[in-house]
């Protein structure tokens, strides 16, 4: 299937710099929002989740990705196209689980913190957290019910970035999806 | 003069659609904070000015642009390359008077608003891009350009085409050009 062309005025690819600030923007004014790091955290997994359920129609739209078999095809979709393709970045799959139900995902850099720095007084805020919440719905809409976290923050002094992935149930057909 | 050494090894190229989602995910909460739509579209000028006076920053480093000696030179860059860079898209420019200093930049195709049918339930006078505005000045006033930027036209209320207006406040300056330290 070839792919659409692009028009002449328009391109699917942008620089990430106005992203980075723009999500910078984001993160401040949920601070100011919100009294305490955690809210933040939950806002913007929500936010994340909400944007997560319409960017896997984007996303299954524009690669050629079919339905993965089990999670650890899951785990390469995510993290060779999909990260790719809106962040640029490829991460690493490291730690599975015996069971293959748990991976990590290890971002050597993390575009969404370019030009950040971490206050002393948001020694709680997990600032990318809108990452998990994009992963959680994305997946909830191709039937998996997964929990993703951060364990690891180079805003926090880390050496990387990590995100732990946790499948926990296929969700039933039945089930429709829907906004938190 | 030599270009000056990139502050990161690479540059990212990503998809536009997790930006375009999170910009609408950022114009929900400042619809929450703020019950009047002239407020949202003040606070988007300002979170946007803030931006821009970062963004120039990169942009200086990363493309050969160097001093321009009219203000139609500076509004093909912003649209040739800025735009083209930061959203994928090149607006055409219109001039509007004879001294030079009004421009419009014509966005066939609006990026930001792309996952946007229509405006919220009784948002009528909200700019729903007006960042975009922020960001051009914020961006111009560090290389010393005071300038005007606004919304003339807007495909979400109803127009053909999406229109910012561009009105350079000052006279064209050689020695302002020099880029701030």
């Amino acid at each position: 299937m070839s792919r659409q062309a692009n028009r002449g005025t328009e391109s699917k690819k942008m620089s990430s710099e106005l992203f980075t600030l723009t999500y910078g923007a984001l993160v401040t004014q949920l601070c100011k929002d919100y009294e305490n790091d955690e809210d933040v955290n939950k806002q913007l997994d929500r936010m994340g989740y909400n944007i997560g359920v319409r960017l896997i129609e984007d996303f299954l739209a524009r690669s050629n990705v079919g339905r993965c078999h089990d999670f650890r095809e899951t785990a390469d979709v995510i993290a060779k196209v999909a990260f790719k393709m809106y962040l640029g970045i490829t991460p690493s799959i490291t730690n599975w689980s015996p069971a293959g139900d748990e991976f990590s995902l290890i971002l050597e850099n993390n575009p969404l913190v370019d030009f950040v720095e971490l206050p002393d007084n948001h020694s709680a805020l997990i600032y990318s957290n809108l990452l998990c919440g994009v992963l959680r719905g994305a997946l909830e809409m191709v039937q998996m019910a997964v929990e993703a976290k951060f364990v690891q923050d180079t805003l926090k002094g880390d050496g990387v970035t990590e995100i732990r992935m946790r499948f926990i149930r296929r969700i039933e057909d039945n089930l429709p999806a829907g906004e938190e | 003069m030599s270009r000056p050494a990139h502050k990161r090894p690479e540059y990212h190229k990503i998809n536009k659609d997790l930006f375009v989602l999170t910009y609408g995910a950022l114009v929900a909460q400042l619809c929450k904070d703020y019950e009047k739509d002239e407020d949202v579209n003040k606070y988007l000028d300002k979170m946007g000015y803030n931006i821009g006076t970062r963004l120039v920053e990169d942009f200086l480093a990363r493309s050969c642009v160097r001093r321009c000696h009219s203000y139609s030179e500076i509004i093909n860059i912003i649209a040739q390359v800025a735009f083209k860079m930061y959203l994928g898209i090149t607006p055409s420019v219109t001039c509007h008077n004879s001294s030079r200093n009004e421009f419009s930049l014509i966005l066939h195709k609006n990026p930001l608003a792309e996952f946007v049918e229509e405006l919220p339930a009784g948002r009528s006078a909200l700019c729903y891009c007006n960042l975009l505005c922020g960001i051009i000045r914020g961006a111009l006033e560090m290389v010393h350009l005071a300038a005007n930027v606004t919304f003339l036209q807007d495909r979400l209320k109803g127009d053909s085409v999406t229109e910012i207006g561009i009105t350079f406040l000052k006279k064209l300056d050689e020695k302002k050009y020099r880029r701030k330290k």
